[in-house]
């Protein structure tokens, strides 16, 4: 039988109350001391006189005291909305008001939250959340982030086999780059406090930093990398080849988003003693597929096979299942899986029965088109809809347009992703002012930044007094956005 | 040109090319809504420390020292200090 997150936790407070458990700009928390904080933000918790059964918000920017609120969550048994702090305010008082949450607790010396008076906030019916503590959002742009519930059996499934596949417990150091509400810290931060591992913890004010996260490598002997590819880039623009070398790492997981070419060519200089892995997953379903990487492999990196209990199945363009190789769009059935979103108006395209009914096991629909190959590798080729990924984050482009459209000054806007060498993709907007209006990027951004997560807001601007270049058939032409720039 | 102009020119240059030197308040929050992402601000602090020839150290590299052209222009007139009371 699979052990809950909770009781492992505990047991490892309780064997080791003096291993390290967390590492914050050289501060080491012991299990010792994280049960402690934990157990405040329990008591916290317990005095805002929740009723039963009723979630808690948690604005919780990555820091021991974050950490130990979530942990406090647990111990109070409680369910918790863990949005991203860089959400528009708008949005976060939606989240939190769908989710029924009352009170929105944030770690200790934190400031408040203080939520957007002019925001919805409809309440949504939410079923199937009683077995549930962790609800996390998508971290896609279209509108309102969604709200996913994951049902602690599928986290404690995950934790488990987390736990064995990449050798973490006692006297193993594992490195966290993602934000806290990230599902990637369902493996870097969770699987490790569960197993005794100890969590160096990266401050997203430095993640771009890479003498700072290569410092951090070093420095605490890291084991263990899961990060997006754009944390490798940031590693070897600044270690010297020949002479940087992380020999303390032995399992490096890149996720979220294909590695770029030059990256991959690098990594096993960087890391002589690791194994390399490309994970395939996302909120809704955690991880699905796992590639290892073989010794002087080449890309195209596929990603590789899916996990035990892990189904999958490529639906073609038209409408048949695939038996074997071929092109179409990835559906996964996973033990780790979320039963839905919390709205379950917002599910019907993405929580679905088998396409051609031939099972009743639940189908999640990826959104990503793939290429499976005859020996059974799959192969990512892109999304099948407007999606992008900026830095890890999915972003929908024609969300994004929109969003600029509402500004009463522009007449029209285009968005595209451009490749970057470090971010992986950007955002370029071009927007057609209205005749004699001031409207300058500035003004622009500010509008973007009230209604869009922040790696949804283009990295370059530009406005123009002439209406945009059309295609044959009217639309505009997209292709030629970059060009606009000055 | 006082380091604040001289900074502000630098933000419009390089980050802000349509806005207008009286449009950008020196107490603008740059870093809140993008104008100047993490890769930016790598950037930014690289051209602080080559144009007024300073050292940004690790500690110092508090976002909250460069969220606006004011606060840049207070980091590097502290610095600048330090450099004349210790040379």
């Amino acid at each position: 039988m699979t052990t809950s997150f909770r009781e492992s936790f505990l047991a490892q407070v309780s064997r080791r109350p003096g291993a390290p458990a967390l590492v914050w700009h050289g501060e080491v928390t012991t299990y010792g001391q994280l049960y402690e904080l934990a157990d405040k933000a329990r008591a916290r918790l317990e005095w805002l006189d929740l009723k039963d059964g009723e979630p808690v918000g948690l604005l919780a920017k990555k820091s021991p005291e974050a950490v130990a609120l979530v942990l406090g969550a647990f111990l109070a048994g409680r369910r918790f909305l863990l949005p991203s702090p860089a959400l528009a305010n708008s949005s976060l008082t939606s989240l939190f008001a769908q989710a029924s949450c009352r009170h929105v607790v944030v770690p200790e010396g934190v400031e408040e939250f203080v939520p957007d008076a002019d925001a919805d906030r409809t309440v949504v019916l939410a079923t199937d959340v009683d077995s549930v503590h962790f609800m996390l959002t998508t971290s896609g742009s279209t509108g309102l982030p969604k709200i996913v519930p994951l049902p602690q059996r599928g986290i404690d499934k995950f934790v488990e086999w987390a736990g064995t596949q990449f050798d973490i417990r006692p006297g193993r150091t594992v490195l966290n780059y993602a934000p806290l509400n990230f599902d990637l810290c369902l493996l870097d931060v969770w699987t490790t406090l569960a197993h005794g591992g100890q969590v160096v913890l990266v401050d997203a004010d430095y993640a771009a930093n890479g003498r700072y996260l290569l410092d951090l490598v070093v420095k605490h002997e890291v084991n263990v990398i899961q990060a997006v590819p754009m944390f490798f880039g940031l590693l070897l623009d600044v270690a010297r080849p020949d002479e940087e070398r992380l020999s303390s790492v032995d399992r490096v997981m890149f996720t979220g988003d294909a590695i770029p070419d030059r990256t991959l060519a690098e990594l096993p200089r960087l890391f002589p003693n690791a194994r390399l892995h490309n994970i395939y997953g996302c909120t809704e379903t955690n991880d699905s597929f796992m590639h290892d990487l073989a010794v002087g492999e080449t890309p195209p990196v596929s990603i590789g096979k899916p996990l035990p209990g892990v189904h999958t199945l490529v639906l073609s363009e038209d409408g048949t299942v695939l038996d074997g190789p071929g092109t179409g769009e990835l559906y996964v059935s996973t033990p780790f899986q979320a039963a839905g979103y919390l709205d379950r108006t917002r599910h019907t395209d993405k929580f679905v029965p088998h396409p051609t009914g031939q099972d009743s096991r639940p189908w999640f629909r990826s959104g990503d088109l793939v290429r499976r190959e005859a020996d059974g590798r799959v192969f990512l080729i892109g999304r099948s809809d407007f999606q992008v990924k900026v830095r890890g984050v999915a972003i929908n482009t024609a969300e994004v347009e929109h969003v600029l459209q509402e500004h009463p000054a522009v007449v029209e806007a285009a968005v595209v992703a451009v490749p970057d060498p470090i971010a992986g993709k950007k955002l370029v907007a071009a927007v057609y002012r209205a005749p004699d209006s001031k409207l300058n990027s500035l003004t622009l951004r500010q509008h973007c930044a009230r209604r869009l997560p922040q790696a949804a807001i283009p990295s370059t601007l530009t406005i123009v007094d002439t209406p945009l270049p059309k295609t044959s058939t009217g639309k505009v032409d997209r292709n030629q956005v970059e060009s606009l720039k000055k | 040109m006082s380091n604040a102009d001289v900074i502000k020119k630098f933000v419009i240059d390089e980050f802000l090319p349509d806005v207008s030197a009286s449009e950008l308040a020196a107490d603008y929050d740059l870093l809140a809504d993008g104008v100047i992402d993490s890769l930016g601000l790598l950037k930014l602090i690289a051209w602080v420390e080559d144009h007024f020839q300073l050292a940004v150290h690790d500690t110092d590299l508090d976002p909250n020292n460069f969220r606006s052209v004011a606060a840049i222009d207070t980091f590097v007139a502290e610095h600048q200090n330090e450099k004349v009371a210790g040379s």
